[in-house]
C-alpha cells in the first residue's frame, strides 16, 4: 500500500462498507476490524445481477472471480476497496484494480500481500462438508484473529480438492466430508497466499482434483500438479458448473471408489 | 431389466433379461412418452429411469468389460459431446468430457451427409482438413470453401476430419485409440484419425450398465 494511501483509514466512519479482492495483508485486515468496517468479500457472488453488466469493462472470456468482483463493485455502495494485487493474486487483479480506478468514484486501493506467519490450516483437514469448509475458510478472510485449531481436528483424507474457491460453490458439494483441501484455498486460510511452496503441495495418497478457474494463471499449476499426481483429475470451470463438469467430479470419484455425496 | 442409453440422437436399449441380450437402436425423437427403464446413462436418462449412472462412469465400466489391455484410451463421440477416459495399469489415469466446445459434432455429421446427399461410405479421407473445435462454428468452413470452388463433399469431408483431429487431440493423442458410438461405422470419420483406431460401436455404454448391474449383485 502506497504511503499516502495510510491515511484513508481515517476517514473511514464505524460501518463503513468496505470491498475487498483476494486476500489483502493481515495488518489492512486489522485496521478495519479495529474500525469496525463491514468487509465484503468482492471475490464472491455478493447479488444476483447479470454478469454482462461486466462486459463493458472486461472481456467475456475472463476469469469470472474477478468478473464477479467488478459485478459487484459496480452494484453495492461501498466506500472503499482494497485489491491485492502481488504474489498472492494475480496480474489479471493488477489490470482490474486499473479499469475499477477508473470507473469508480471511491478509492480503489492496491495491496501487495506477502505476509510469511503461518496461521494454520485445520479446517482443510477436519471432516466437515466440503461446501461449509469453502464457506468458512472464504469468511476468515474477513478476520485477522487467530484460530482455535483444536476446534477441527484433523480426519484421514479419502479425496482432495486442491485449487482456488470455484466461482460456482455448487461443484464442491460432490465431494465427501474427508476431503482435505490443498492449493490456494489451504494458503488463503493459513494467510499466506503468496506461499507458493504451501499452494504447490498435495496428498500422492488420496484421489484429487486439481481445480481452477477458466482462464485463470493457476490452471497451468493445477494442470501440471494433475499430471504429477498419480490419481489426479485436472478440472476447470467458468462462471457456473455445467452439467458435465458435475459429471466429471462424480465419476472420478466413483471410479476412484471414493463414496460420494451426488447420485 | 431394461437397460438404456439415452442419446441426443438415437437411444441404445437392451432387455438383460432376455433372450441372447441382444441390444437395440430407437431414434430419440420416436421415444414413447411413458416409457420407464430399470437402469439408465445419457442426458436425457433422468426423464425415463429412477436409476441413474454418469455417462463417464458408463463409459469406463464398457470399456473395462469390452477391452482386456491394462493401458488405453476409449472415446466415445456422440451427436452432442465427446467424451474419454484414459486407462493405465488397468486403473482411471484421465477423463474428459467436452460438451461445450466440442458441441454437436455427430450431429452435424449426420446433418450434412442428408442435406448434401453424400454417402460416407464413398467419400476418401482428404488429404487437407478444416481446423474445427465445434460441429456448429465449423459449418461457416464449409460454406466458406464451396464458395471457393471447392466440391461440397470434398469440403464436407474436410469438416469430418478437422472433426475426428479436434477429438483425437481432446483424448490426448494417443498412439490407439478404442472408439465408442454411432460414428464407428462412418468410415470416413474411422480414417481420418491419425492414429491406429479399433472402432467399438455403439453399445460400449449399455455394456457398462450391464457391468453395473452385475457388481451390484
Amino acid at each position: 500500500m502506497e504511503a499516502k494511501q495510510e491515511n484513508l483509514f481515517d476517514t473511514l466512519r464505524p460501518g463503513a462498507k468496505v470491498g475487498i479482492v483476494g486476500i489483502p495483508p493481515r495488518d489492512v485486515i486489522g485496521r478495519l476490524n479495529a474500525r469496525d468496517a463491514h468487509i465484503l468479500d468482492l471475490d464472491e457472488p455478493q447479488l444476483k445481477a447479470d454478469m454482462e453488466l461486466t462486459a463493458p469493462w472486461l472481456p467475456r472470456v475472463y476469469c469470472a472471480i474477478l468478473r464477479t468482483a467488478v459485478l459487484n463493485a459496480l452494484h453495492l455502495r461501498l466506500d472503499m476497496i482494497f485489491i491485492d494485487v502481488g504474489p498472492g493474486k494475480c496480474d489479471c487483479a493488477f489490470h482490474v484494480s486499473t479499469v475499477l480506478q477508473d470507473i469508480l468514484p471511491i478509492p480503489v486501493i492496491r495491496t501487495r500481500n506477502e505476509d510469511d506467519a503461518a496461521f494454520g490450516h485445520p479446517l482443510c483437514a477436519t471432516k466437515m462438508a466440503l461446501l461449509e469448509k469453502f464457506k468458512r475458510i472464504t469468511a476468515g478472510v474477513q478476520s485477522a484473529a487467530p484460530y482455535d485449531g483444536a476446534q477441527f481436528p484433523p480426519c484421514r483424507p479419502t479425496a482432495g480438492f486442491w485449487g482456488v474457491p470455484p466461482r460456482d460453490f455448487s461443484l464442491l458439494a460432490l465431494f465427501p466430508d474427508t476431503t482435505h483441501v490443498y492449493g490456494w484455498t489451504r494458503c488463503m486460510e493459513n494467510k499466506t497466499p503468496a506461499d507458493w511452496e504451501l499452494e504447490a503441495q498435495f496428498n500422492a495418497e488420496v484421489p484429487t482434483v486439481f481445480f481452477a478457474q477458466s482462464f485463470c494463471a493457476k490452471t497451468a499449476l493445477a494442470k501440471f500438479l494433475a499430471a504429477k499426481h498419480p490419481h489426479g483429475l485436472f478440472l476447470d470451470a467458468d462462471v457456473t458448473c455445467s452439467s458435465s463438469t458435475r459429471a466429471k467430479i462424480q465419476a472420478f470419484l466413483e471410479l476412484s471408489g471414493v463414496p460420494h455425496a451426488a447420485r | 431389466m431394461l437397460l438404456a442409453d439415452f442419446g441426443t440422437s438415437y437411444c441404445k436399449f437392451l432387455d438383460a433379461a432376455g433372450p441372447a441380450g441382444t441390444p437395440y437402436l430407437l431414434a430419440t425423437k420416436d421415444l414413447p412418452r411413458d416409457l420407464r427403464v430399470d437402469l439408465a446413462t445419457g442426458h436425457n436418462a433422468r426423464r425415463f429411469s429412477d436409476h441413474y449412472v454418469n455417462e463417464l462412469t458408463a463409459l469406463a465400466r464398457g470399456g473395462e468389460e469390452l477391452i482386456a489391455a491394462p493401458d488405453y484410451v476409449l472415446l466415445d463421440c456422440g451427436s452432442r459431446d465427446i467424451k474419454f477416459v484414459s486407462y493405465r495399469q488397468g486403473k482411471l489415469a484421465d477423463m474428459g468430457w467436452n460438451s461445450e466446445c466440442g458441441a454437436s459434432m455427430g450431429f452435424t455429421i449426420e446433418l450434412l451427409e442428408s442435406y448434401y446427399h453424400l454417402d460416407y461410405n464413398s467419400l476418401a479421407v482428404p488429404a487437407n482438413t478444416f481446423s474445427i473445435t465445434c460441429g456448429v462454428l465449423g459449418m461457416s468452413h464449409i460454406f466458406d470453401a464451396v464458395t471457393s470452388g471447392i466440391s461440397e463433399a470434398e469440403a464436407v469431408a474436410r469438416f469430418v476430419k478437422g472433426i475426428a483431429l479436434n477429438a483425437y487431440r481432446f483424448c490426448g493423442s494417443p498412439e490407439t485409440l478404442h472408439l465408442s458410438g454411432g460414428l464407428c461405422a462412418n468410415p470416413l470419420f474411422v480414417g481420418s484419425f491419425p492414429c491406429r483406431v479399433i472402432p467399438l460401436g455403439r453399445f460400449v455404454l449399455i455394456k457398462g450398465l450391464e457391468k453395473t448391474i452385475r457388481d451390484s449383485l
